[in-house]
């Protein structure tokens, strides 16, 4: 098994969670924070999803 | 801290996929050493991850915040002193005879270089300990889950237990290893914002040292007198006792650790293990500690959050969650304790899998039954598993009925580990120690270490013999405990070895220094080489301690 696809998708789904979560419920806001947390760490999460799928499509092509 | 659906649901998925990889990696296992030890099959950027991970434990991960709001940045020197060193040493000096050996554990490398009876000290007191120890995380676990959350303690217990005796069971070693990274990614991610946050709320890292007094921002600067740093300790103290003994002992001996890198799949990435594992762990101290640091500046900004107590104390093992809960809305939240649940779960991990090895291959095929097929081992290594988890539960309600021997217990293993690396070094290092040598070495290490607790107080602590000294902190204490044990080991051991009898050279064949083949690097590529890539770390962790002086 190339545990990068696992991975990969687990924190792909995690990020468009938590995208969702920042789009379509922005006033969630922690007490000691202004920013949109969910948001930025959605997009993160996705990002490093995408690079996992993407270094085990390379590597298995 | 109250979690919404969505938390709920981030936990579920985490559930999910761990024990998805455990169920797919079923198929992998066919015999004892399969289940056992992966049978060098793990690529290395795995092993990699994985060794650093299963020592991440939830205890890890709250007691390094706490630390961090108690002591300020010098926590990290048992990161940047301690552990990356250490590791660069395992990986460069140690790997080559752990694994030219075939050594399945490392008690049975003691029994190849040395006898049965060092074997047997080293397998029985390290079974017993690692059952402890997971019982005891589990129960900070579910102490912790009860107090933020309400949750039951049976159910965090029993549930998050079940949960790896699910995917070890199913798997083995390499499940473990496997779900090892993932739990390690989601500490990561899941921390990462909050040290982030926390930093940026408290004006950055100008912010956060005009607010707190210069020691608790400084890592080396008052480390010249004990008096001067809140940890009581001095530099020789902390680089002997914290940086040579007791962190080459925790990263070269502990089969804990050692395992993942024996899953490797041949020497060049075992001996890469440590080393590139070196390089996420010196950067962990800005996840880890660091938000701890700034909880202190920010319980003095005049904002809603203060320092959680107890008593009249702090009490800063709740600093970690206070902070989750003052930063992360709901959705993040759930990540953040999954992150928690994971850290938990691979350290459970990590000393089942340990637990199940030692057992079967160096108590039960050593003591109990010689020579039965595969197949026996391989059950036995299973009902090993279920056994550990249900000791390790039993162990959790024995702490939370009695703490205080816990803490004794925990105390006796102190003194068992301390003297170990003198063993290994000399073993693997000097042909000439023997048998004899290393069992009564370990001993009188043992026996020292006692002696000195015995000898000294620190915070009310020890002294039962008759007091002599008195140390600023225990943390002091159990540093200087380490460095008695380790002469006293390391003393005895050179004396009988030298009053008998060595193996014959032949029989040190890939175990000691000298008569050990190491293999040429002059094929591979630079960033390949063990001795490179070590510096390197080194130099890296130089930086990492001149930054933060």
């Amino acid at each position: 098994m190339d545990l990068r696809k696992p991975s990969g998708y687990f924190f792909t789904l995690l990020g468009v969670l938590l995208t969702l979560m920042g789009i379509l419920a922005p006033g969630t806001r922690a007490p000691l924070t202004d920013a949109n947390v969910n948001l930025y760490t959605g997009l993160a999460m996705i990002a490093f999803g995408l690079i996992l799928l993407l270094l085990a499509r390379r590597s298995a092509a | 801290m109250t979690l919404h659906a969505v938390d709920y649901f981030i936990l579920l998925l985490y559930f999910a996929f761990v024990l998805g990889i455990g169920w797919y990696l079923k198929k992998t296992v066919a015999t004892s050493a399969d289940f056992l030890t992966s049978q060098r099959s793990v690529p290395v950027w795995i092993t990699s991850l994985a060794f650093v991970a299963a020592n991440l434990g939830a205890q890890e991960l709250i007691g390094m915040c706490a630390s961090g709001a108690k002591y300020g940045i010098m926590t990290a020197h048992f990161y940047w002193v301690g552990a990356v060193p250490a590791m660069v040493f395992m990986g460069v000096f140690m790997m080559p005879f752990y694994f030219s050996s075939r050594a399945r554990s490392v008690p049975e490398y003691l029994k190849l270089r040395f006898d049965e009876k060092t074997r047997g000290l080293n397998a029985i007191s390290f079974a017993v300990m690692t059952v402890f120890s997971s019982g005891i995380s589990m129960y900070a676990l579910g102490l912790l889950l009860k107090l933020v959350l309400g949750w039951s303690f049976t159910a965090s217990v029993l549930l998050s237990a079940a949960i790896v005796l699910a995917y070890t069971l199913l798997g083995g070693l390499t499940s473990a290893i496997y779900n090892e990274v993932l739990q390690f990614f989601l500490i990561v991610l899941g921390f990462t914002p909050l040290a982030i946050l926390s930093v940026t709320r408290a004006g950055g890292w100008d912010g956060l040292r005009s607010r707190l007094p210069q020691v608790m921002t400084s890592a080396w600067r008052y480390m010249g007198d004990p008096s001067q740093n809140p940890m009581g300790i001095d530099t020789f103290g902390m680089v002997a006792g914290l940086g040579f003994v007791l962190s080459f002992g925790y990263w070269c001996t502990n089969f804990l650790v050692v395992q993942r890198a024996m899953a490797a799949r041949n020497m060049a990435e075992g001996r890469l293990t440590p080393l590139i594992g070196a390089f996420p762990k010196m950067f962990m101290p800005l996840i880890v500690i660091v938000p701890g640091v700034a909880a202190v500046a920010l319980s003095q900004m005049g904002l809603s959050y203060a320092l959680p107590r107890k008593g009249a104390g702090f009490d800063y093992d709740q600093v970690l969650t206070t902070l989750m809960a003052q930063f992360y809305p709901a959705g993040l939240l759930g990540v953040g304790l999954t992150g928690l649940m994971a850290s938990f779960m691979s350290g459970m991990a990590g000393n089942v899998t340990a637990f199940n090895t030692v057992f079967t291959y160096d108590i039960y095929q050593s003591y109990i039954r010689k020579s039965a097929p595969d197949h026996h081992y391989l059950t036995v290594g299973r009902a090993t598993t279920v056994v550990g988890v249900v000791l390790s539960i039993a162990c959790a309600y024995l702490a939370a009925l009695y703490n205080n021997i816990l803490d004794l217990l925990q105390l006796v293993f102190g003194f068992v580990n301390a003297p170990l690396f003198a063993t290994f070094l000399l073993g693997m290092f000097w042909k000439r120690s023997t048998a004899n040598g290393a069992f009564f070495g370990l001993l009188s290490g043992m026996a020292a270490a006692a002696a000195t607790h015995g000898l000294t107080v620190a915070e009310g602590k020890g002294g039962w013999l008759t007091p002599l000294t008195t140390y600023p902190s225990t943390m002091a204490q159990n540093f200087w405990i380490a460095i008695w044990a380790f002469a006293a080991c390391f003393l005895i051991t050179v004396a009988v070895s030298l009053v008998t009898k060595a193996k014959p050279v032949a029989e040190l064949k890939g175990l000691v220094w000298g008569v050990t083949p190491i293999p040429r690097e002059e094929n591979i590529p630079w960033w390949k080489k063990p001795v490179l890539v070590g510096a390197f770390a080194l130099a890296a962790a130089l930086v990492m301690n001149w930054i933060f002086r």
